[in-house]
């Protein structure tokens, strides 16, 4: 039972959370003030402490740090009591398991601090084994530097032990890295302990700037999460410690771990300012479903037309052009760094209107591959009578490889830039002759489109058979042929929200539903954790869900992942939209 | 009173375990020994209770420790330093004494008042070293004034003690109790004796005329910095209750080869302790009834006793003139900025947090 730490908010693999003691703590935080630690087994044979409301106990331990052999550690591994108070259990990455407590403690952290490879492990495995709503407590290695790292890869709990201990050895600590106190001329910081002049700044100085701005960066964190931008600060951030950023690549690697924990919309932008963004879950996720998922159910030729900067592609200016030269003839596939493409009926759907990049007219070798590869993969699944590139020259390489791959051909209309007149008239010239497609196959369409990304391959035709559409793009809805609604388009995020009648056909269709299990009450407004029984693995923050219990059958959004919807004891599992009691 | 052996002992989960890690690490040594010479021998100087001596030190190349066989202590190499197969003649053991008789003659002016002997386990383990050379040693020995032999408790009778003190030699056994607390010897350290054997000894080498000396071990793993000084602390401290045992040699651990400590230790999960932690528990226990020294081997490396790398050098010096002098101002003497980083490793790290710093 996690009866003491609450997760907020989430962000990736990051959380933003509470300690809640008689003083409740933030996190990511420091734990300096409230840790009370009952000692070490390995001296004394220890009584279970008293405890209270006041402080996280840390359990009686014998911790095994790094290097520990395995038959040592399972010989000497903890057994830890149940109490009814705040209480963490050390355990190392071998060890770690579900223990009753609230924070666990890795006791491996300085051996794993400043090693990606062995930090990733250490922390995905520990993760894995403890539940998913317990703190994670990292002991005397948080820095200034490093506090991003440690949170994003799903750190609750720090202290300020190492800023401390390199304050008195004399080494400035700031966000982009260490310094050592003698080669600075001028201190690059404004907190209190900064405020007199160098030359009578002392190592005690020091040592109260490193806690400050330990501090500091701990806020930093705690309001990326909040805006859910973590990972876009670590893509610049990190760079200034080479296993910070080998962290978040080696992160990235275990898509698993990252994706089971990385929200399916979110409002929060993506800033696309290094290669490493195409790693990112978002960018992996939305290229697979567009190459997995997702089919193109009209029989025109394809246009492929580059990115606008406005979003969505629609509402600019250049995509005004191509459309005035298209004339609903052909199906249009923008192709943009770092999404992939993104067909017209996606353009909504979160990423696809959430991001900026740089943009400098040259791609990268990095850019030029994923791009190609995610339009290679779209071609070998969705076949088009004839494939027309109105493309500028820097896109052309891509067009070209794609060519080469799959022994296909384009055919080009651009002869200087897309927008030019020439080459606009290129474009519709080359449809001319084209059926044009209409209104009405073009919203259904995108709704069944818009099911398929979210719900799985064939989901659009399951659920979308027989729709009648109202209202106007891109506030489509979708209803039955008697007129109930099925479920809404939303604008925001380019995916669907089902009624309760959208519900009940997902339920009844071959596209696997999400279902949390609820006891037996009826849920308004939100399901809490406690309330669970049971929730599909396959649940990620952002998804429809249906609820269903004894006594009532709902659908909402998620809050949490599956798997921490089935472990939490405490905070709000999902979000109800719709609720009827049975 | 029951008489543990490391057969009886090995029982427990822990130490099966300890034991099991341990063979396999050993198992990583492949090096074999000439067994007509001596592991090492050098002279010195101690404090001992009658004064300070010169003295031979002699580290015998046996067959080393029966106990390491097992799989043994998690900070001891010293089983890598004996010789293949398992057990030394008398006639190959008395040629090591003899070496180390001609090293004296080369190297000192005359004969050491002082001899102390070591093997890689126990000198009285007649599986090392049996009656007979025993006996011989004793005699080759006779015409000094001390004599030092090494054992773990349960081979110390008074008999085998009376082959010494019958020449009329001053004779401590010296004993590597390592700590005595006897959670921290069986569970960090892997020693299979409890302190009541150590106390036993004691009793049965006073019978005989004999003093004790004990070892301790600064710091086995598992144990933060201020865990590691608190137990030295008490552990002195109860030495110096016992009855005969007149000495406390305290020995800060080092990182050696091809053992559990040096597994820790190259996954930055040990260091070994700081030299303020030496100085702080000498100071502290300074007025205790014992004589108390420490000889930091490998002082100022990443293997050994070290604090910043600036002061290691005066810092030891204070330790062995404290050694000699047993006068805890000699450590007002020693000061750095790095000790300011001590107080607050002993302050802040926990056996979770460690090492806090390197």
């Amino acid at each position: 039972m996690t009866d003491y730490f609450e997760v907020h908010d989430r962000d990736g693999a990051a959380r933003l959370g509470e300690l809640r003691l008689a003083d409740p703590v933030t996190t990511p935080g420091l734990v300096d003030d409230v840790l009370a630690d009952a000692g070490s087994e390995w001296t004394a044979d220890r009584q279970i402490p008293e405890g209270d409301e006041a402080s996280l106990t840390v359990l009686p331990h014998r911790a095994l740090p790094g290097g520990t052999p395995e038959e040592v550690q399972a010989a000497f591994a903890s057994d830890y009591p149940d109490v009814d108070y705040p209480s963490a259990a050390v355990v190392s990455p071998d060890t770690a398991a579900d223990d009753g407590a609230d924070a666990y403690v890795l006791s491996t952290a300085q051996s794993v601090a400043g090693h990606a490879e062995a930090f990733v492990d250490a922390i995905v495995r520990t993760r894995d084994a403890i539940p998913a709503d317990s703190a994670l407590y990292l002991p005397g290695v948080a820095t200034p530097g490093n506090v991003a790292t440690l949170a994003y890869a799903g750190v609750d709990l720090v202290d300020t032990d190492r800023a401390v201990v390199k304050g008195t050895r004399g080494k400035y600590l700031t966000a982009d890295g260490e310094h050592f106190l003698e080669d600075l001329t001028e201190l690059p910081c404004a907190c209190p302990a900064c405020q007199g002049p160098r030359a009578d700044f002392d190592r005690e100085d020091c040592v109260a700037h490193n806690e400050y701005t330990l501090r500091a960066a701990l806020a930093t964190v705690r309001e990326r999460i909040r805006q859910g931008r973590l990972r876009d600060y670590l893509e610049g951030q990190a760079r200034h410690e080479q296993w910070h950023t080998a962290v978040f690549r080696r992160l990235d690697r275990q898509y698993g771990y990252l994706e089971q924990r990385t929200p399916v919309i979110r409002r929060a932008e993506i800033t696309a300012a290094s290669d490493d963004t195409l790693r990112r879950v978002e960018i992996q996720r939305f290229a697979q479903r567009v190459t997995d998922r997702y089919r193109c159910r009209f029989d025109n030729p394809l246009v492929l037309v580059p990115c606008s900067a406005r979003k969505p592609y629609s509402d600019s200016q250049s995509h005004g052009q191509f459309h005035d030269a298209v004339q609903f003839r052909a199906h249009t596939v923008s192709m943009t760094s770092p999404i992939g493409v993104v067909p017209q009926e996606l353009e909504l759907t979160y990423p696809a209107q959430h991001y900026d990049s740089v943009v400098t007219g040259d791609w990268s070798a990095t850019e030029l591959e994923f791009v190609s590869d995610v339009l290679g993969a779209y071609l070998r699944e969705n076949e088009y009578p004839r494939m027309i590139a109105h493309v500028p020259a820097e896109y052309r390489p891509i067009c070209e490889r794609v060519e080469d791959d799959l022994g296909v051909e384009f055919e080009y209309t651009v002869v200087d830039h897309p927008t030019t007149t020439d080459s606009l008239a290129n474009l519709a010239s080359a449809l001319a002759g084209e059926d044009k497609y209409r209104k009405r196959e073009r919203q259904h369409n995108t709704l069944r489109a818009v099911a398929d990304y979210q719900f799985g391959r064939g989901a659009g035709d399951a659920l979308f058979e027989d729709i009648r559409v109202r209202a106007r793009y891109p506030k489509l809805k979708a209803h039955d042929p008697g007129g109930e609604q099925l479920a809404a388009l939303v604008p925001q995020y380019g995916v669907l929200s089902l009624t309760l009648a959208g519900a009940r056909r997902w339920v009844d269709s071959a596209a696997p539903t999400k279902r949390v299990e609820i006891d037996d009450f009826v849920p308004h407004g939100s399901v809490l954790a406690p309330g669970v029984v049971d929730a599909s693995e396959a649940i990620r923050v952002g998804d429809e869900v249906v609820v269903e219990g004894p006594n009532a059958f709902a659908v909402g959004r998620a809050e949490m992942h599956g798997r921490e919807m089935a472990e939490s004891t405490r905070g709000i599992a999902a979000s109800v939209r719709h609720v009827a009691e049975r | 009173m029951s008489k543990p052996s490391p057969e009886v002992y090995e029982q427990g989960r822990g130490m099966d375990a300890h034991n099991q890690a341990m063979r396999e690490i050993r198992a990583r040594k492949d090096e074999t020994h000439d067994p007509t010479e001596p592991t090492r021998v050098w002279l010195d100087e101690d404090n001992t209770p009658d004064g300070v001596y010169d003295s031979l030190t002699i580290i015998l190349n046996t067959g080393g420790c029966r106990w390491a066989r097992a799989g043994g202590c998690t900070m001891c190499g010293y089983v890598a330093e004996s010789v293949e197969g398992g057990s030394v003649s008398h006639e190959d053991l008395m040629t090591q004494v003899e070496k180390c008789l001609d090293h004296e003659d080369e190297h000192g002016d005359e004969p050491a008042g002082q001899v102390k002997i070591y093997t890689s386990g126990s000198f009285l383990d007649e599986r090392e070293v049996g009656a007979e050379t025993r006996q011989a040693i004793a005699e080759t020995f006779a015409d000094r004034d001390r004599i030092v032999v090494e054992s773990l408790p349960d081979f110390i009778d008074a008999e085998k003690v009376a082959d010494f003190t019958d020449h009329g030699l001053a004779t401590d056994v010296a004993v590597g109790l390592e700590t005595a607390t006897d959670r921290v010897r069986h569970d960090c350290v892997n020693k299979y004796f409890d302190f009541a054997e150590f106390e036993r000894a004691a009793a049965d080498a006073a019978d005989a005329g004999a003093g004790v000396k004990a070892y301790l071990l600064m710091k086995p793993p598992f144990l933060s910095e201020s865990e590691a000084v608190a137990d030295m602390k008490s552990s002195i401290r109860r030495c110096a209750d016992v009855e005969g045992c007149h000495t406390v040699s305290m020995n800060p651990c080092n990182v050696q080869r091809h053992t559990m400590v040096e597994d820790l230790f190259h996954a930055d999960g040990y260091r070994p302790p700081w030299l303020w932690s030496v100085c702080e528990v000498l100071d502290d226990t300074a007025d205790e009834d014992v004589l108390v020294v420490s000889d930091p081997v490998g002082h100022g490396s990443d293997r050994g006793p070290h604090n910043c790398g600036e002061c290691d050098d005066r810092v030891q010096r204070a330790i062995k003139d404290f050694d000699l002098r047993q006068d805890p101002s000699v450590f007002e003497q020693a000061s750095c900025p790095c000790e300011r980083t001590w107080e607050e490793v002993m302050d802040r790290e926990r056996s979770y947090s460690m090492p806090l710093a390197r």
